[in-house]
């Protein structure tokens, strides 16, 4: 059994350090070494059934699915490339109705039933550009040579192709003449969307995000595409509602800083909305869209792309899910933030606050092993923490602005003023005039002096004196209180006496 | 645990296509963007070290083609200020996809961090022949054009970029553009249209308070600062802008509250200690304004109003050696303003050095547009000194401009002043009656604070009482009570002026001049 060995305590119930918390720790274990992101946590979908975790490893090395258990985790298996996401659906009716994982990883997905892999999806080949393959055929029929072909390849696209050496160019050819040209994609995001019926337990299709910058939904018992949607840029985030057989409503946040709302039968977007900065996160809570930027704020927008409200959060979002209290039919969102806090959100009230001894790189919360409500946190060291939502709390939200903010009560620190202040300042009053009189004739007969000083050094050429631009003197000064002696002239010049 | 445990690679039974030669070609041709999501997960979470280890990787793994992580790392050196070393990357992704225009967006952009403005319109340019209908060409183009102070070309690109997408920062240019250039009215229109459209930003709302208290229409000022500070309870402008109006209607105690409150967010601002100090200086605390301005002082040594504010304080004070050397600086560094010498000569006159001030005042009267008082106190230096005919002169001086100054309506006239001026007028036998209709106010504010927002070098209203109320310790200085009202003995002997005709008992002063101001008050 690999990992989470020095697991300290038990899955049973560890009372939180503070009687007020709205939860309990069930389990911190920050050597439990799961690496991963919200999207590669596959919740649990009925009691008794395990979490499951794409784990990219400490260094996205030796990717893992692991299983776990309580707090510990159950089994360990190897994938064979890094999950991009995974989900757990029911892919039939028919008992028994055991629920399937699918971990999408590279250009396909795994879809595993009872932890056993049980079949291999992979996205269907892109139709390559009508020019290349023109250019290919010509190359087969050796109408054209490497070099011609090179150039012409260059205007279009790149490809290893070009990166070759002449001599290697005709090996290449002659090796890969026979086959066609085929271009695979990657899958960058996957969701699941129910396909008929809104029950929790019934049977839903999967939604692909791919690097080709489009959406396809696959039916789950024949893993045929059902419908495909293209984006204007690569999705990162998905949003789904409704039914696809009914309807339905997916948001997607892309790389380009937008996100695009489609709806069934429709290819194209049907709104978007433009964020001056990058999605870090998007949840949907009921008929909003809410959305961490990349410049630490959550906003959040209607389905029609509306903006609502904005949020300033102090400090960087890193991760964001969906809390729902089912017995409270409370719906909010969690965000983890950079500075180790998860704040839990209602629209634009803040609910709760968790602290956590390391920075949270992903979340869930739902129901695992008994418990109802339970909050997942995997670290950013790697670490596994396990909260209970107490069955008594209640999130109350905080009074909005209550009165002026806190620091109106500090009072301002004026610098104090001594004693010896105060008698310089009756000095001056009763002596001003004299002081000034003083002081004005003290100044101009100072500034005599210097000049005198000067036009006599001047005469009398002590001092050196640069002529052209080009060479500046430098000079290096020792003031004291009394009158300036030493002026060292740097070796270059020549010292003709004193300054 | 009967669970088993996959060592070994699992095997997939029905693929979609066969496993073997594939096997082989992705062997050979690895997909470029294999990890392009990894990369993007890592960069917007910001965490660029684990972005950059992935970068590299991706990078040999095929051998430099991976554009996405080619243009992250370009992003990233960005960030990090290698503006230089991101541009030839950009330029690299260009090359690798000639297409797209985002990679010469990116590109341009570069250019414009360098500098290179004119380079950045001319890739723009070609960006936009790919992409026709992109705000954020338009607006990059708009605000390259700004830097080249080509305004009108700006303008068209700003407006251009609002009709395909509203955007704050869009708004935000063209009302500098029209800041640039001076108009005022035009900047304050695009900020009202932009705070329709975006009611919430707390930018506007403060940019669009301060220009209606530039043109002097507080009650909408108040009204945007008043919002802002809703939605962002410590917004530093707005606070400090809100505070200074505060300060001008004489409500120190509530100026002072909010003012705390910056305090603690920024407590090193010199024209935040600035107005503490003019808070303390109308509630009388003078030792408190003394400190306060000096840190204010300290930390920023070359701003004239920190220096004008010291040197009344302690004119207030009777320190005349020091008011003098405070307002000698300010002099030196704002040249050309009539009240600082003023404030000199009023220094200068208690300093017993009567032919420095009338140089003074005489500089204060040549610079000096719209300010009566500044004639005033000079007509009472000639008077004191005995000569009729240029107090005369200089005291129809000070009616031109109050008869220029009764057009503007939200003037009040310190009661000071006005008894001083009528005192005088009849000393010198003016005879009409002076004009003072307009409504007297009894002030308790005579200071000058410092604008909210230094950045935008912002004038202060000159018109409104707060500017006349400047020195009424100067004008305070010169009058002389009939029969030893206050007449509390102090040393110093400051010049005052005889109401009779005749000097009576030539300058026989008694009173210390800030004494009597107290006493008034």
């Amino acid at each position: 059994m690999a990992a989470a060995s020095s697991s300290d305590s038990d899955s049973g119930r560890a009372e939180s350090s503070e009687a007020s918390s709205k939860w309990l720790d069930a389990h911190y274990d920050p050597m439990a070494n799961i690496h991963t992101f919200s999207s590669c946590l596959g919740e649990s979908l009925g009691p008794g059934t395990p979490l499951v975790v794409g784990d990219l490893g400490p260094s996205g090395q030796h990717p893992r699915l692991k299983v776990l258990k309580g707090p510990t985790v159950l089994t360990e298996s190897p994938l064979p490339a890094l999950p991009a996401a995974a989900a757990t659906f029911l892919m039939e009716q028919h008992e028994p109705r055991t629920p399937a994982l699918a971990l999408a990883s590279g250009p396909c997905v795994y879809v595993y039933k009872n932890l056993k892999p049980y079949f291999k999806f992979t996205l269907p080949q892109l139709p390559p550009n009508p020019l290349e393959q023109d250019l290919w055929n010509q190359v087969k029929e050796d109408r054209i040579d490497p070099l011609t072909l090179k150039e012409m390849l260059e205007v279009l696209c790149v490809c290893r192709f070009l990166q070759l050496e002449l001599s290697e160019m005709e090996a290449f050819v002659s090796q890969h003449k026979s086959k066609s040209i085929k271009r695979q994609t990657v899958i960058t995001t996957m969701t699941t969307l129910k396909k008929n019926l809104a029950d929790e337990d019934a049977v839903s299709c999967l939604v692909l995000g791919t690097e080709n910058k489009e959406l396809l939904v696959l039916d789950p018992e024949a893993f045929t595409i059902l419908a495909k949607m293209s984006l204007p840029s690569v999705p990162v985030f998905l949003e789904v509602s409704g039914q696809f057989d009914v309807e339905f409503r997916l948001a997607a946040a892309c790389r380009n800083g937008n996100i695009y709302i489609l709806r069934r039968d429709s290819k194209r977007p049907k709104y978007c909305i433009e964020l001056s900065a990058q999605p870090v996160g998007l949840v949907r809570v009921h008929k909003v869209l809410v959305v961490g930027s990349n410049q630490d704020t959550l906003h959040g927008f209607t389905h029609k792309g509306k903006k609502l409200w904005t949020v300033q959060m102090p400090a960087a979002i890193l991760t964001m899910n969906l809390l729902e209290q089912r017995s409270r039919s409370l719906q909010a969102v969690m965000a983890g933030l950079a500075n180790g806090e998860v704040h839990i959100y209602h629209d634009k009230a803040l609910l709760n606050v968790i602290r956590t001894p390391d920075v949270v790189t992903s979340l869930c919360f739902g129901r695992y092993g008994r418990e109802d409500n339970t909050l997942i946190m995997t670290t950013r060291g790697g670490g596994l923490i396990i909260k209970i939502l107490k069955r008594t709390a209640v999130f109350v939200e905080a009074r909005g602005e209550a009165g002026p903010p806190p620091a109106q009560a500090m009072k301002l620190n004026v610098p104090r003023k001594t004693r010896l202040y105060v008698d310089q300042t009756l000095r001056e009053r009763e002596a001003g005039t004299a002081m000034h009189r003083t002081f004005q004739t003290d100044l101009y007969l100072l500034r005599l002096r210097a000049a005198r000083a000067y036009v006599q050094a001047l005469e009398s050429s002590l001092n050196p004196v640069s002529v052209t631009a080009r060479e500046p003197l430098k000079l290096h000064a020792v003031v004291s209180f009394q009158v300036c002696r030493a002026i060292r002239l740097p070796q270059g010049q020549e010292g003709r006496g004193q300054g | 645990m009967a669970e088993e445990r996959l060592a070994t690679r699992t095997q997939f039974p029905a693929s979609a296509e066969s496993q073997k030669p594939r096997l082989k070609k992705a062997q050979e041709f690895p997909i470029l963007e294999k990890q392009n999501w990894l990369i993007h997960l890592h960069y917007i979470r910001k965490d660029y070290e684990a972005c950059k280890a992935v970068i590299k990787e991706q990078l040999q793994e095929t051998q430099g083609l991976c554009e996405y992580a080619i243009y992250v790392q370009a992003l990233i050196f960005r960030l990090e200020g290698n503006i230089q070393e991101s541009l030839e990357l950009f330029q690299t992704c260009a090359v690798l996809s000639p297409q797209c225009a985002d990679n010469l967006k990116q590109v341009a952009r570069s250019l414009f961090l360098l500098g290179k403005h004119k380079a950045a319109i001319e890739v723009y340019n070609e960006a936009a022949k790919l992409n026709q209908k992109d705000w954020e060409i338009c607006h990059n183009l708009g605000v390259c054009y700004i830097y080249l102070k080509q305004f009108d070309k700006a303008h068209d690109q700003l407006h251009n970029a609002l009709h395909l997408n509203r955007h704050d920062l869009t708004y935000i240019m063209l009302g500098k553009i029209h800041l640039l250039q001076g108009d005022l009215d035009k900047a304050i229109e695009i900020y009202k249209k932009a705070v329709e459209f975006s009611p919430e930003n707390t930018e506007l709302l403060t940019t669009l308070g301060l220009l209606y208290l530039q043109l002097g229409i507080y009650q909408k000022a108040f009204e945007h600062l008043g919002n802002a500070l809703t939605y962002d309870p410590t917004n530093y402008k707005a606070i400090l802008a809100a505070g200074s109006m505060m300060q001008t209607h004489g409500d120190f105690d509530v100026a002072l509250t909010k003012y705390r409150v910056v305090a603690c967010a920024v407590p090193e601002s010199p024209p935040l200690w600035n107005n503490i100090g003019m808070c303390f200086f109308g509630k009388k605390k003078y030792v408190a304004a003394i400190s306060c301005l000096k840190r204010a002082n300290y930390l920023a040594p070359f701003d004239w109003k920190i220096l004008y504010n010291l040197g009344l304080v302690h004119l207030t004070m009777q320190q005349y050696a020091s008011a003098f050397h405070f307002v000698s600086a300010a002099i030196n560094l704002q040249p050309k303003m009539g009240e600082l010498f003023m404030l000199l000569a009023v220094a200068l006159t208690n300093l017993e050095d009567p032919e420095n001030a009338r140089r003074a005042y005489a500089e204060a009267a040549r610079l000096d547009r719209c300010n009566p008082l500044v004639n005033l106190n000079y007509a009472v230096l000639l008077y004191n000194q005995g000569e009729r005919k240029g107090a005369l002169a200089q005291f129809q001086e000070m009616e031109k401009k109050i008869r220029l100054l009764k057009d503007s309506p939200s003037l009040e006239f310190d009661a000071e002043m006005v008894e001083m001026a009528q005192k005088l007028g009849a000393a010198l036998q003016v005879g009409e009656a002076l004009v003072w209709t307009k409504p007297v106010k009894d002030t308790k504010s005579k200071h000058r604070s410092a604008s909210a927002s230094k950045a935008a070098s912002l004038q202060q209203p000159l018109g409104s009482n707060q500017a006349l109320g400047q020195a009424m310790s100067s004008a305070a200085a010169y009058r002389k009570l009939p029969s030893g009202a206050g007449a509390t003995a102090q040393p110093t002997k400051p010049p005052s002026l005889p109401l009779e005709p005749e000097p009576a008992a030539g300058a026989q002063p008694t009173e210390a001049p800030a004494q009597i101001r107290e006493t008034q008050e």
